[in-house]
């Protein structure tokens, strides 16, 4: 057998995978980094400020993202996924599938102009709905890497054979209808899997409007609208009509601490995250006031308790303790429904926007990947460590380690710590390998 | 003269929003010494980055200003970019336009952007006075110290070892172990914690890369990362004399860890005054089965089995008035698991338990919590118990349910009190001779709440477990690893790269007064050995100023910081 590679396969570039590939790549050892969609960043790049400093997350997102893309020992596949896993530790055979994405990168310079002229608007899963992109498009523009991808089912091309106007104006002619899907292959010693998260759809909680009321938004959407380099460039909107809300509800545990209906578990980030778009809320909208529905509220962390009262008591927001039953449209304003376990009473709020913290939920082709990678996930497809106290980044298959939430919910602070330890596992057995090769 | 470029950055509106860039842009593309001046939606996006590289080349740029963030973000980015397109990565400066004039002038654009062109105007007269620099190299002692024996300490090291480096673990008590020590059992899997812990005792001891000093703590440390010399003071095996040693190490983890908030400060609880109210340590030794009690749980005044256990929840957390602010974050778990066990073992006996919120939150822990009330009948009341007393041999528990908005009594046999958890006894100190930094609870502060959490703010010491925050065992042993990663990341390198903006002494004018050395706060000041004037260590110098600022006759200066070029970004200032 050859000597063991000191490479890593790093699958999900969001804050997990990027701080794994980081650590890796810093430490003197190439890197495969393979990402689902067009550019890295994840979950992160499409957060506003984070809690409990309210840094602005794109802030401290864009110097890793850059470094990432830059990094000599880093070698990044978007717009991939991973097809096949063979082999065992120190020499994993990986096949990796590129989706064509009709431009060609080395030609392309992303000077936005393709994006610029396209005719053609379409659903921006980015935006969650707060904003459309065009066909041809970038998640954002310090999309790391820059460079557009065409949406075959979004394109005029490609849907009615006419238009081509992105390949007309492209200066370095990048555009590349014709490109084919390809399969590369890579040999490396540790895989790390780093593939987040997603939310519950609010299409599954009937009782909250089943996802057809537009006043009705999930917690990622309403990010996009507090977010400077947002769809309204941060000022606050709601999507029917665009007025400025000046009462909000915020719902948490929506699919959350619910075993008949939904899921058991409590979903850990979206105390802290309500807490922080109330807050902010309340900071753009003057004379606005922010409710927000609990069971308990968990702030476990340093200066989240803190950062909770502070809403509370200084940005005034209001905090019900009881379940929301039942939300319904009333003319251009949403009721919202609820008890309060405190008082026995049972509240209604009529509200502009409600927004709701849905369970956090593992990514929907988690269960394949797992069955690709030989290991195993729980009932709920969060990936199962080796022992949930003991080695929680290893998993049951040697050298194939865990990363962020992808092992269940985590926030910002705790996934990068626990990636930084998927990294430190691997570097182990790196340095191990280099030393008997010497 | 110097060709300067200057790049404004929009920053999405952050910057574009409030100032006028354009006019930024006109305005210093009038200075004599700008020989480019152009504006970009963000510069720190490839595009950006690829448009300053090629201004470089087209425009045969001496040097180059971006008009940015704080160069806390993105100075190496734009440093790295110069580099690149063929500049000394010196001869890049940011003039940081958005925290220190958008985001703070976001009411008046008019003079933010009049601001903007005077911090450009300010960085001209810097950069114009720059000088090309090196990065120095020093070498790295790749030995690792780490400070506590507990699970964190010992996990961070058998990772370290693992990999084939060094390591020193000490831990001032006889024995490895910590606080886990103590636990009976682990939520979720009730699985005994001397299981997990007995063998990562063992792989510790056996490892051939990892020696155990017991009894020991640190004295003292000097250095900078890559190679700190510390002081370890031992006890004797005949526990009388101290033994003063001192080793080298390239890295440092402090894996202090926990103790619990003092019950005798919780006295309107019974703290330290009634022989029945423990705390959720001493619940765990009598939980164990090599514990005093042999794993029964009894009543410690008179030996019974306690027909009624009340556990106090936000004992001293979650209290900013009389105790902690702080949530401590393990209580709810580790109460629900001994409330679990306790049902275990006397199903007739009733377990009550006051709180505040529950806060299970982990991958089964919600589920964990259901079962404690669901299948062993465990009683959540939600509330804050007001005071605790004993009477008739009973103790008596009083709160308030907030649910019902009833006053409760309870008649107990035992109270288990979920104190706080507080840093170690003697992290404050250890601190101050670490110079590392601390919260305002004495935690060690981490160097980035959110993306750089287990790095203290000084370089080269890392932080695994409860010493930066309360953690659970998972949550501790997956940050131990994330700081091995730290130490593994450090020592691959061959050697250390430095910043080259650092102090030095003109040895002509340097009279050797000595002003420099009390006012260095890195020690990196001393005399010469044999010559009369006043050294500079490069690795231990940080390029903060203050000697510059302290020397009486200007023989100290910091690389690309003068004196003459304070002055000149005064002067466009002013």
């Amino acid at each position: 057998m050859n000597a063991p590679s000191r490479r890593a396969l790093v699958i999900g570039a969001g804050i997990a995978g990027i701080q794994a590939a980081l650590d890796i790549a810093n430490a003197g050892h190439e890197v495969v980094l393979v990402e689902r969609l067009p550019s890295i960043g994840g979950r992160m790049a499409q957060l506003s400020e984070t809690f409990p400093t309210l840094d602005c997350a794109q802030c401290i997102l864009t110097p890793r993202t850059v470094e990432t893309g830059q990094h000599p020992n880093i070698r990044l596949f978007p717009s991939s996924e991973v097809l096949a896993v063979d082999g065992e530790i120190g020499d994993f055979r990986v096949r990796i599938l590129r989706h064509a994405t009709y431009v060609d990168e080395t030609r392309c310079t992303g000077c936005g102009l393709c994006q610029e002229k396209c005719p053609t608007h379409v659903y921006s899963d980015f935006q969650r709905g707060m904003g459309p992109r065009k066909a041809i498009y970038t998640l954002s523009p310090q999309a790391v890497p820059n460079k557009p991808v065409i949406d075959r089912q979004g394109c005029r091309f490609f849907q009615t054979g006419k238009c081509r106007i992105c390949e007309r104006l492209c200066p370095t002619g990048a555009i590349d209808f014709e490109q084919e899907e390809r399969i590369v292959e890579e040999r490396v010693g540790a895989i790390i899997v780093a593939t987040g998260f997603d939310l519950y759809p609010l299409s599954r909680l009937g009782e909250y409007g089943a996802g057809e009321i537009p006043d009705v938004i999930d917690g990622l959407a309403f990010e996009r609208l507090l977010s400077a380099s947002g769809p309204t460039a941060g000022k606050m909107r709601r999507p029917s009509d665009g007025r400025e809300p000046r009462e909000v509800v915020f719902v948490q545990c929506a699919g959350s601490r619910d075993p008949e209906l939904h899921k058991a578990y409590c979903s850990k980030i979206c105390c802290m995250y309500t807490t922080k778009q109330a807050m902010l809320y309340s900071h753009k909208v003057h004379g606005g006031q922010a409710y927000v529905f609990y069971i308990d509220i968990r702030a476990a962390g340093k200066r989240y308790e803190e950062f909770v009262q502070r809403a509370m008591e200084k940005d005034r927001v209001i905090y019900l303790r009881g379940k929301v039953a039942r939300i319904y449209r009333d003319g251009d304003r949403v009721t919202v429904q609820g008890v309060d376990t405190l008082t026995g009473r049972t509240v209604t709020v009529a509200a502009d926007l409600v927004v709701i913290a849905p369970a956090v939920v593992a990514q929907p082709e988690s269960a394949a990947l797992a069955t690709l990678l030989g290991i195993d996930v729980d009932g709920d497809g969060f990936f199962t460590e080796r022992d949930g106290n003991g080695r929680p980044v290893e998993t049951s298959r040697m050298g194939v380690f865990l990363a962020g939430v992808v092992s269940g919910p985590k926030d910002i602070a705790e996934t990068a710590a626990h990636a930084s330890g998927a990294a430190g596992k691997a570097l182990s057995w790196f340095a191990r390998w280099e030393r008997e090769a010497e | 003269m110097k060709r300067v470029g200057v790049f404004v950055c929009h920053c999405g509106v952050n910057i574009a929003g409030t100032i006028d860039v354009k006019r930024v842009v006109a305005e210093a593309s009038a200075l004599a010494e700008i020989a480019y001046a152009t504006d970009y939606q963000y510069m720190c996006s490839d595009p950006g980055q690829a448009l300053l590289a090629d201004s470089v080349e087209r425009e045969q740029l001496d040097a180059v200003i971006v008009a940015a963030c704080s160069p806390a973000m993105h100075e190496s980015t734009f440093r790295k970019t110069a580099a690149r397109a063929g500049l000394n990565p010196y001869f890049c400066e940011i003039a940081n336009i958005r925290e220190q004039d958008s985001w703070v002038h976001q009411t008046d654009g008019d003079a933010a952007t009049r601001k903007a062109v005077e911090l450009i105007r300010s960085m001209v007269a810097k950069i114009t006075l720059n000088e090309a620099l090196v990065p120095l190299a020093l070498p790295i002692v790749k030995r690792v110290l780490v400070v506590g024996g507990g699970i964190a300490g010992m996990t961070a090291a058998l990772d370290i070892a693992n990999a084939g480096y060094p390591v020193v673990l000490i831990e001032r008590a006889a024995q490895l172990g910590g606080n886990m020590a103590r636990l009976s059992n682990l939520y979720l899997n009730l699985q005994p914690a001397a299981n997990l812990l007995g063998e990562t005792v063992h792989a510790v001891l056996a490892h051939p890369c990892i020696e155990v000093r017991t009894g020991t703590t640190v004295d003292e440390l000097s250095g900078y990362v890559g190679n700190f010399t510390i002081t370890l003071r031992s006890t004797a095996a005949d526990g009388a004399d101290s033994i003063r040693a001192e080793i080298n190490a390239g890295a440092l983890v402090l894996a202090t860890g926990y103790d619990l908030y003092n019950k005798e400060r919780l006295s309107e609880y019974g703290g330290g005054r009634c022989a029945d109210v423990i705390e959720g340590l001493e619940f765990e030794d009598m939980l164990r089965p090599d514990g005093p009690t042999g794993g029964h749980i009894i009543r410690p005044s008179d030996g019974a089995t306690p027909r009624e256990v009340v556990w106090i929840q936000c004992a001293g957390s979650r209290d900013p008035q009389l105790h902690k602010a702080y949530c401590s974050k393990v209580c709810c778990m580790y109460v629900a698991k001994q409330a679990t066990a306790y049902k275990r073992q006397h199903p007739d006996g009733q377990a009550y338990v006051f709180y505040i919120d529950i806060r299970s939150q982990g991958k089964g822990y919600e589920e964990f919590v259901q079962r404690a009330m669901a299948d062993h009948s465990v009683l959540y009341l939600r509330g804050k118990v007001s005071r605790v007393y004993e009477e008739r041999g009973k103790m008596i528990v009083v709160g308030a349910d907030t649910l019902s908005d009833r006053q409760v009594e309870i008649a107990t046999d035992l109270v288990v009190l979920a104190t706080a958890t507080v840093p170690a006894n003697g992290s404050d100190d250890l601190a101050r001779r670490l110079r590392v930094a601390m919260d305002e609870h004495g935690f060690f502060s981490e160097a980035h709440p959110k993306l750089r959490p287990v790095e203290s703010i000084t370089a080269g010491i890392f932080l695994a477990g409860a010493a930066q925050f309360p953690k659970d065992i998972p949550e501790t042993i997956a940050q131990a690893s994330g700081a091995a990663a730290k130490v593994l990341m450090l020592f691959t390198q061959r050697e250390m790269v430095q910043e080259p903006t650092i102090a030095q002494v003109d040895e002509e004018i340097c009279s050797g007064c000595g002003l420099c050395m009390p006012t260095c706060p890195y020690e990196a000041r001393t005399m010469h050995a044999w010559r009369p004037w006043a050294t500079v260590n490069a690795a231990l110098c940080q390029g903060c100023g203050a000697c510059a600022v302290a020397c009486p006759n200007k023989a100290t200066r910091v690389r690309n910081f003068t004196t003459r070029q304070v002055l000149a970004m005064v002067e466009e200032l002013l």
